[in-house]
């Protein structure tokens, strides 16, 4: 019974193919290098950077991108690559907390509604539904004014955004594992329910979610950086992306570097994480 | 500030030049001996745009009005704090009397807060007049109202009198003024450029070049009233140490905020009142960049250096909170304080936020600036508001010596008194003189400002 069980669960772990990757898919490997690149900014900022973020020289100030200056300098005479580096950490982080928690509460609340199905799944569902139906921008927002600012805050409001998807998917992926030949077995063999749920239905329903999570990192990006950019990120002086475009945003005419680097540096990372998110999809799709 | 659309007159005008207040609706005033009671002669022959005639009457039932609504209508009820009576004995004289001295008053009803509004306005709700339902005795008709649009004034053909501020009498010399509400700064700037608009307040500091000699010019006036300043919170007990306020104050780089990022339409405070203030008094030799002074009375007070290089105290860091809605010269302001070891925590608010959390007391500091042409701003700020912790017996002092003086001289002396007191004490902490700035295309001719810092269209033309 134990030989059946094992060998039906097919958890499957197919590493990218890098190495050549270059010629076949060169959108794909240039997207890998720019987040790499991105996460060792948000990590290390140090290494890629010696000019502090937070104090300018004022009477340099305003200057456009240079030699010294490789994306000019703002209103204060920071420099605003600096700026840009020591911003991914919060950015990057708001992300990653909030497709974190959206991940893990989305998973518990779909295990529960789609292995117990009845009342418990209508209930939950239900709410998911109503989740689904508010816009995104304007839950987060109503939901960052309700608890307060910060990064930490932005990421929790985006993460509650976020829930619905990632509970719909792990909800159907659960309804699926929970009808397959092995589970029966397994509960033939006589192993327990939340065994069942945690060695066999879990493991093998993730796959699909890991990959929305992928897709997700970008539009979440998005959203943190645009609540940032209103003002609910965290506190100036600190660097967080969206703040940077925001605070760009009266110099137009006098200085376009100031929203035009942080800009680019969002979309560009945005369309990397999707192209990236695209082909882990292709290879973690679910298989059965 | 918004400009002043030429709709509602007040009973005087006030010369944004020399701070005296002339006639306006009122030809004349007395005022009683002890600045209790003031009485008002009306000019007759003035009617409002919808033909009726402007009466003393009038005159009694918009300051009852304003009365009436209380807490909705504070700012005008501010400057008709403590009033006992309004008699009109004939229909050319109206008497306002208050309980204590109020010398204020007389500027006050200068103030667009205390505009003259017909009969027919004062039927409505005050929400219908937030609509555009108002006719007034001025050059200009509010043809229609738009909020968050725009606003139509045309004029009015049959205005005779104008106020003793204006450069000429009878109508106006525009026939119509379209007012666009444009709230990004950047498309303000590009509307002008572009021809779609003919001139625009509030323009950018860093947009100003743009409208330099390339048939554009920019036209400006330093906002009367209390500067941008740090109000301090004295209820906190780090901040009741006068030593630590006036690290604070002495920390500061005025001149490096305004060059940084400002233009010179701003100036670097001198005193807790705005140069254009009346009663204003220079005390730039206490406002200037100190930050060997600001360490040593930090040291003194016993704040030493910690190993992040902000000071502590018996295990307490030197870290402030402060509150604010615009952001950017606080964070110059961080930079310069965290120089001598103060940290400054940002925590920016939206608006309607601000007012529960200045109540509550939940800050350490406060940037803000309050605006009005007249030295009393200051105890409307210390007394009425009650923002500031400062109980200082010879500030309330000198602020209400002030209030009681009819005598200019003796006002003037306890006006400056009063903002020795808070400069030397740093009760409040300036930092720059705000400018209403205004740009134009080189048609325009004749746009002013009044005492308020407002713009005004009445002596405007287009050639």
């Amino acid at each position: 019974m134990n030989e059946y069980a094992s060998a039906a669960v097919p958890v499957r772990r197919r590493a990218l193919r890098v190495g050549g990757g270059l010629v076949r898919a060169p959108g794909l490997t240039l997207s890998g290098l720019l987040l790499a690149l991105v996460l060792a900014w948000a990590l290390v900022p140090g290494r890629f950077t010696s000019q502090d973020p937070l104090l300018g020289v004022t009477a340099d100030r305003l200057r456009p991108p240079s030699g010294r200056h490789p994306f000019g300098t703002d209103y204060l005479g920071r420099d605003l690559y600096s700026r840009v580096v020591h911003g991914a950490a919060p950015s990057l982080k708001a992300t990653a907390v909030a497709v974190a928690v959206a991940l893990v509460a989305g998973a518990v609340i779909g295990t529960i509604a789609g292995y117990l199905g009845g009342w418990i799944d209508t209930a939950l569902m239900r709410v998911m539904d109503v989740l689904l139906a508010i816009p995104g921008l304007l839950l987060a927002l109503a939901l960052v004014s309700a608890i307060g600012f910060g990064v930490i805050h932005v990421a929790i409001a985006v993460a509650i955004v976020s829930v619905a998807g990632f509970a719909r998917v792990m909800r159907a992926e659960v309804l699926v594992v929970r009808n397959a030949m092995f589970i029966d077995a397994a509960r033939g063999g006589g192993a327990r329910r939340g065994r069942i749920l945690l060695t066999h239905v879990v493991p093998n329903a993730v796959g699909p979610l890991l990959a929305l999570a992928a897709l997700d990192i970008g539009s979440v990006l998005l959203t943190v950086s645009a609540l940032s950019f209103l003002g609910f990120g965290a506190a100036p002086p600190a660097a967080e992306w969206g703040q940077l475009i925001a605070s760009g945003q009266t110099y137009l005419y006098a200085a376009w570097w100031l929203t035009t680097f942080p800009g680019l540096t969002i979309a560009l990372v945005v369309l990397a994480t999707n192209r990236v998110a695209r082909a882990l999809e292709a290879t973690a799709g679910p298989s059965w | 500030m918004g400009p002043n659309l030429g709709v509602l007159e007040t009973l005087t005008a006030q010369d944004p030049a020399t701070g005296k207040v002339g006639p306006g609706l009122a030809s004349s005033w007395t005022i009683s001996p002890d600045a209790t009671s003031f009485t008002f002669h009306l000019y007759d022959g003035v009617t409002f745009s919808d033909g009726s005639p402007f009466t003393a009457d009038i005159v009694k039932a918009n300051f009852e009005n304003i009365q009436k609504l209380g807490p909705t209508a504070s700012n005008s009820g501010a400057y008709l704090a403590g009033l006992t009576s309004i008699t009109a004995p004939d229909q050319r004289t109206v008497t306002v009397a208050f309980a204590k001295p109020n010398i204020q008053f007389l500027q006050a009803t200068s103030a667009p807060a205390l505009s003259i509004l017909s009969t027919g306005s004062l039927a409505g709700t005050a929400a219908d007049r937030c609509t555009g339902k108002i006719v007034g005795t001025g050059p200009f008709i509010l043809s229609s109202y738009i909020p968050h649009q725009n606003i139509v004034l045309s004029k009015r053909p049959d205005y005779k009198l104008a106020p003793s501020t204006a450069q000429h009498t009878g109508a106006a010399y525009l026939d119509k003024i379209d007012i666009r509400i444009v709230s990004d700064v950047t498309t303000r700037t590009g509307s002008l450029l572009s021809g779609q608009l003919d001139a625009t307040n509030a323009v950018a500091p860093q947009d100003e070049a743009r409208f330099d000699g390339n048939g554009f010019s920019v036209i400006s006036r330093t906002l009367p009233g209390v500067v941008l300043s740090l109000y301090v919170n004295e209820k906190k007990t780090i901040l009741q140490d006068q030593n630590v306020r006036l690290a604070i104050q002495k920390a500061i780089n005025r001149a490096d905020i305004v060059s940084t990022l400002y233009s010179p339409h701003y100036k670097p405070a001198t005193s807790v009142l705005s140069s254009t203030t009346p009663g204003y008094t220079d005390f730039s030799s206490q406002l200037t960049y100190d930050p060997i002074t600001a360490k040593r009375l930090l040291d003194s007070a016993g704040w030493t250096v910690g190993p992040d290089g902000i000071r502590v105290r018996g295990g307490q860091k030197l870290a402030l909170d402060v509150i604010f809605g615009q952001p950017q010269s606080l964070e110059l302001v961080q930079q310069q304080l965290k120089q001598v070891g103060i940290q400054l925590n940002l925590r920016q608010l939206q608006i309607s936020q601000i007012q529960p959390q200045l109540v509550a007391g939940n800050y350490d500091l406060f940037l803000g600036n309050s605006s009005r042409a007249d030295p009393d701003v200051l105890r409307t700020l210390f007394k009425q508001f009650a923002i500031v912790g400062s109980d200082s017996p010879a500030l309330t002092a000198a602020l209400s010596k002030q209030a009681e003086s009819l005598d200019p001289a003796a006002r003037q002396q306890a006006v400056t008194d009063a903002q020795k007191i808070v400069v030397s004490n740093a009760h409040v902490v300036p930092i720059t003189e705000f400018a209403q700035v205004v740009g134009q295309s080189s048609k325009v001719n004749g746009l002013s400002f009044a005492a308020n810092s407002s713009v005004r269209f009445y002596d405007a033309w287009l050639s």
